[in-house]
């Protein structure tokens, strides 16, 4: 699995498709909508939005992808990193980076290569 | 060789662009950008204004129009412009009104800008890390300004992240 993160509107889909010869059908946008993963494409982007549904459906992203973790293997994962700004006042925006921070450790420990994207141009971090 | 530098506020941006652009060793000048309207943006003002004091910059102002400068100072000479940010937001949210399409204009002037005076130095903020939510003209905003940091990202030799007082290279190495 190869994990990318970065803040937002940093270009990491271009990225992707650029490095990792990804193309525009090979990505799954996720949504807060999103209720399950179809491990059908080959990258799975937006993973903090189906982390902010997980949260306000009262699951945990993490458990998702723990319990998913072997169909990971051959994908490409795409975060925005939310977890830089001031403490949200909203509890269900604190939740929401709190479940998102967790979901990406995870997905980051276990992957093989970490990227982070930032302004287009790609640092290998793990 | 054309440097960008971005990062979070208070993080040793605008430190590392004043020594930069001062190690090109040519006449240097200082683009500031800000248009203030109030009493708090001329107090920044006069903080960096004494900041740069003995450093030798020729300050141009210019809050939008950015090629403009170029008319009234020598392309061979050393530029900081400080910053991308401040820009944007002096052409998106002008008098005349809200202009969705600013990024396009003004990343399409900076990159002209530093293809004819190469001896430049942009300063941006890295605005995107965090889990608020915006309205829609601060969220066009944001992907305006993160479209411009990728234009000069692309066209840039060396493009730095300062964290901490920390400068991180990306892209080329610092001259």
């Amino acid at each position: 699995m190869i994990f990318i993160i970065g803040g937002s509107d940093q270009g990491k889909r271009a990225f992707a498709r650029e490095t990792l010869g990804l193309s525009e059908g090979d990505f799954l946008i996720c949504s807060e909508d999103t209720r399950e993963i179809d491990f059908g494409f080959r990258c799975i982007a937006h993973i903090e939005r189906f982390a902010l549904g997980c949260v306000r459906r009262g699951e945990s992203p993490e458990d998702y992808w723990r319990a998913h973790l072997d169909r990971l293997g051959d994908k490409v994962l795409i975060a925005d990193d939310i977890s830089c700004g001031v403490v949200p006042v909203d509890p269900t925006m604190r939740a929401w980076r709190e479940a998102s921070g967790r979901a990406n450790a995870l997905l980051a420990n276990r992957a093989e290569r970490v990227w982070r994207v930032f302004c287009g141009l790609g640092q290998v971090i793990k | 060789m054309a440097i960008f530098i971005s990062g979070g506020c208070k993080n040793g941006k605008s430190f590392f662009a004043q020594r930069a652009a001062k190690a090109y060793g040519a006449p240097l000048y200082y683009v500031a950008t800000m248009i203030p309207h109030d009493g708090e943006d001329d107090a920044r003002i006069l903080r960096h204004r004494a900041d740069r004091e003995g450093w030798g910059f020729e300050t141009i102002e210019c809050g939008r129009d950015i090629l403009g400068c170029l008319e009234c100072a020598d392309p061979r000479g050393a530029f900081l412009i400080d910053s991308a940010t401040a820009l944007l937001s002096n052409e998106m949210f002008a008098p005349d009104g809200f202009h969705p399409d600013a990024a396009e204009k003004v990343a399409g002037e900076l990159v002209e800008f530093i293809r004819r005076a190469p001896n430049t130095v942009v300063v941006s903020d890295f605005i995107y890390s965090d889990a608020a939510g915006y309205d829609e003209w601060t969220l066009c905003y944001r992907r305006g300004l993160a479209q411009i940091d990728r234009a000069l990202a692309r066209a840039c030799d060396c493009v730095c992240e300062a964290v901490a007082g920390q400068i991180i290279v990306y892209k080329g190495a610092i001259p």
